[in-house]
């Protein structure tokens, strides 16, 4: 067990000592969410605007920022280690590949939640918007819950785009979809009730309705459901999970898929 | 090292196919057979080359070994393990290093590469760190640990790979075309590291396109073509398939294609291959008889300039030349 802990966190070191010199991950964490916020804030701080919507722009870049690098980040990742030609040797150790897409995703999130410093700062000082009723626990938890489904969604997906490359040209479709669905930059409330229904089944979406009514004095404030639908639904996503790491396992060991040759 | 009377590497009628799929509308489904249902036996502490051509079924046998592929159909043990049902187990006690610059984290240290995969072994802090330190020094790369592999030549990075492959002090060895693209005098040094792995009792499994190397190293090769294996043994005994044969060498300038065809249809010729240098083509005649081919050789090419002209005794790469043009 203390040999798996410390895979995990090797990888989750390498991980961050690889972002650190990349240009990309910087302009994933400061430039991309920055102007998710600007755009947000231009549409939503219209004369009149209410103080739930100006909330929107304020933590909808960080969201979408966060997202982006949580998620994108692990299937990009991936899709490095496929380039240097290193997924097939951390594919044939004896760590189970999810103790090191784990620590590869933890990297990730640690990345994506320093999006809301840019963000929430871009915000304040460009737009003088804040967070006037912000309940601080139950946003802490909030956005503690959101970052397990986060982590869930990341460590169920990044194996598709490990072991199936074909699996990586779905990976923006399904990063916008997320943001839609779950309510990041407006709520889900103007989406049409099928679309809502879809939304329901992910989980970062009953988290990001508790994050933002933590925000706001105007109700509901069913947290603990909120929460709890959220941390159920990801623990549905881990169970598929078990099967499908086991499938895509094998399915790359028949295909050879691992390598680019 | 294995057990007693059980062989360190077994397969037993192996078979890989690869699925592909042709045209963009009417698709059709392709099978192209990468081994077809190969045996093959290694001993504990042996070094075995298996040499063949691009896309004769070496990498894909090693990546079965690996646990990186599963086979199609037969069996494939290390350690008396099978590759298939005990992949843990054998990943825990072998170790690999594939040929090329790519299979390293470029923008780390040497060092951190070396933590990084020791840490995946599952190995503990302790004899990790003494571990990476006599590998770094054995391999002359203490003194470059801190550098970024991106800094680092093909040898050097060659040597990070191989002393990756033993992080685990692995009891078998598997080493997918190693000195591939290396200048001559690292490809030497990694042969001889190699050697002296298996004098120390690792059993190394070794594919390669290069025959003298084969030659240098092995204690015994196999020949594999188009997924089969068309002959196995140590170095002298595949050299045997050659052993009434020699070898005429010439270079001339302006060989045409009847003149080719003239020396071709000579008498006790067995294969003639030509390679072009420059304005030049050397030409190299396998032949039962290299003093009748030496003296018809006059009257073939009258006229033409002859640079060079000599005759030896044949080598590993003439009998595999041979094995491989018999196969085909």
């Amino acid at each position: 067990m203390k040999s798996l802990v410390r895979a995990a966190y090797r990888s989750f070191y390498v991980s961050l000592r690889l972002r650190v010199v990349s240009t990309w991950a910087y302009l994933n964490w400061l430039l991309f969410p920055t102007i998710f916020t600007a755009v947000g804030l231009f549409v939503l701080s219209r004369p009149g605007a209410s103080a739930t919507h100006l909330t929107y722009g304020v933590l909808g870049g960080g969201l979408i920022g966060y997202w982006g690098i949580a998620y994108i980040d692990g299937g990009n990742a991936i899709q490095d280690e496929r380039w240097n030609g290193t997924l097939e040797q951390i594919f044939a150790v004896p760590t189970p590949l999810w103790v090191i897409l784990l620590g590869k995703i933890v990297g990730s999130l640690l990345f994506g939640i320093l999006a809301f410093v840019p963000t929430v700062a871009f915000a304040y000082l460009g737009f003088h918007a804040v967070l006037p009723n912000l309940d601080a626990a139950s946003f802490a938890i909030s956005m503690g819950v959101l970052t397990f489904t986060f982590l869930v969604i990341a460590l169920t997906l990044t194996p598709l785009f490990a072991l199936w490359r074909w699996a990586f040209s779905m990976l923006n479709g399904f990063e916008l979809g997320v943001y839609v669905l779950c309510g990041f930059m407006f709520p889900v409330t103007v989406l049409a009730p099928w679309a809502q229904g879809v939304g329901d089944l992910l989980a970062p979406t009953w988290a990001t309705r508790a994050l933002y009514a933590s925000t706001t004095s105007e109700g509901p404030h069913d947290f603990a459901l909120w929460w709890i639908v959220a941390i159920a639904l990801s623990l549905v996503y881990l169970v598929s999970a078990y099967f499908l790491y086991a499938l895509v396992e094998r399915r790359a060991r028949v295909s050879g898929e691992l390598a680019l040759a | 090292m294995g057990t007693p009377g059980v062989p360190t590497i077994e397969l037993v009628g192996l078979t890989k196919k690869y699925v592909t799929h042709r045209g963009t509308f009417r698709r059709t489904r392709v099978e192209n057979v990468a081994l077809g249902g190969i045996d093959l036996a290694i001993e504990p502490g042996e070094l075995f080359g298996l040499l063949g051509p691009n896309g004769a079924g070496k990498t894909t046998a090693t990546k079965i070994l690996t646990t990186l592929l599963l086979p199609d159909a037969g069996v494939a043990r290390v350690l008396g393990l099978n590759v298939v049902t005990q992949t843990d187990a054998v990943r825990r006690r072998i170790g690999f290093v594939f040929g090329g610059e790519r299979g390293l984290y470029w923008r780390l240290s040497g060092l951190d590469n070396l933590r990084y995969f020791a840490d995946l072994y599952r190995i503990s802090p302790d004899v990790s760190k003494k571990r990476i330190a006599e590998l770094l020094l054995r391999l002359g790369l203490s003194d470059r640990q801190h550098d970024k592999v991106e800094v680092y030549s093909r040898g050097m990075k060659q040597r990070l790979h191989l002393a990756r492959g033993l992080l685990n002090d692995p009891e078998v060895l598997f080493l997918d075309e190693p000195t591939i693209g290396l200048d001559p005098v690292g490809a030497r040094e990694l042969r001889v590291l190699v050697r002296e792995l298996a004098d120390a009792g690792k059993t190394i499994f070794l594919t390669t396109h290069y025959m003298f190397e084969a030659d240098a190293i092995c204690d015994r090769i196999a020949v594999i073509k188009k997924g089969a294996i068309v002959a196995q043994g140590t170095p002298s005994s595949i050299k045997k398939v050659v052993e009434h044969q020699g070898v005429v060498e010439f270079e001339v300038v302006g060989l045409t294609a009847d003149r080719l065809a003239a020396l071709r249809g000579l008498e006790g010729v067995g294969s003639v291959a030509v390679v072009e240098q420059e304005l030049a083509q050397v030409v190299t005649v396998n032949c039962s008889h290299p003093a009748d081919v030496m003296t018809q050789l006059g009257v073939i090419l009258e006229g033409m300039t002859m640079l060079k002209v000599s005759s030896r005794e044949p080598t590993l790469e003439d009998a595999y030349v041979q094995l491989i043009g018999e196969a085909s």
